[in-house]
């Protein structure tokens, strides 16, 4: 299964905890397009394929591998406000773990209602 | 909010975004659904978001 496919697979998660999700490669709207058709996990897609045709986005972001011209495994956590909390990125060759994006997002919330430290592995039982 | 608050690329080359920043705003065209439209960052305040970079469409990994 590929990172997207897994995202995919999670997110109704995510949007059951009112968090949203933005995929952003330096490939074209019509290369997301065909991605999406071919791709049987990726049909019914809930969140947007944003083209970085510009490489502006990951720039600023810090994630543009100049020469390849494609983005890193990058993510960032944004929060309502629009401050980042948490990045993290990952090796070209090694897929990341979509599960602990979920529980990071689930700490993030948690943090900022309670004002509480989140512990070492903890989880929403 | 205006946009002015938020820090570009083209305004500043040293500047990169990292933890306790402000994001930075762009606005980008984005296959959603099945529709093709302008995607803006201010578009998700008052909610968490994740961006997901990924390396291009049709990888193995």
């Amino acid at each position: 299964m590929t990172e997207l496919a897994a995202v995919a697979a999670i997110y109704p998660n995510i949007k059951n905890i009112g968090a949203e999700v933005l995929a952003i490669s330096t490939d074209s709207v019509h290369s997301h397009q065909v991605y999406k058709q071919t791709t049987p996990a990726l049909h019914d897609l809930g969140f947007p394929l944003v083209s970085d045709r510009t490489h502006e986005i990951s720039r600023s972001y810090r994630v543009l591998d100049s020469a390849t011209g494609t983005a890193y495994r990058a993510s960032f956590f944004i929060s309502p406000d629009q401050v980042i909390h948490a990045k993290m990125i990952y090796p070209k060759a090694i897929g990341r773990n979509i599960p602990e994006h979920f529980r990071l997002l689930q700490a993030l919330q948690y943090n900022k209602e309670t004002g509480q430290a989140v512990p070492v592995d903890w989880m929403i039982r | 909010m205006s946009e002015d608050l938020f820090i570009k690329p083209a305004q500043s080359k040293e500047f990169y975004a990292t933890r306790d920043d402000k994001a930075p705003f762009f606005s980008a065209d984005a296959v959603d659904g099945s529709e093709i439209r302008r995607i803006r960052l201010d578009e998700f305040k008052g909610k968490w978001l994740v961006l997901f970079f990924y390396p291009s469409d049709f990888t193995a990994v």
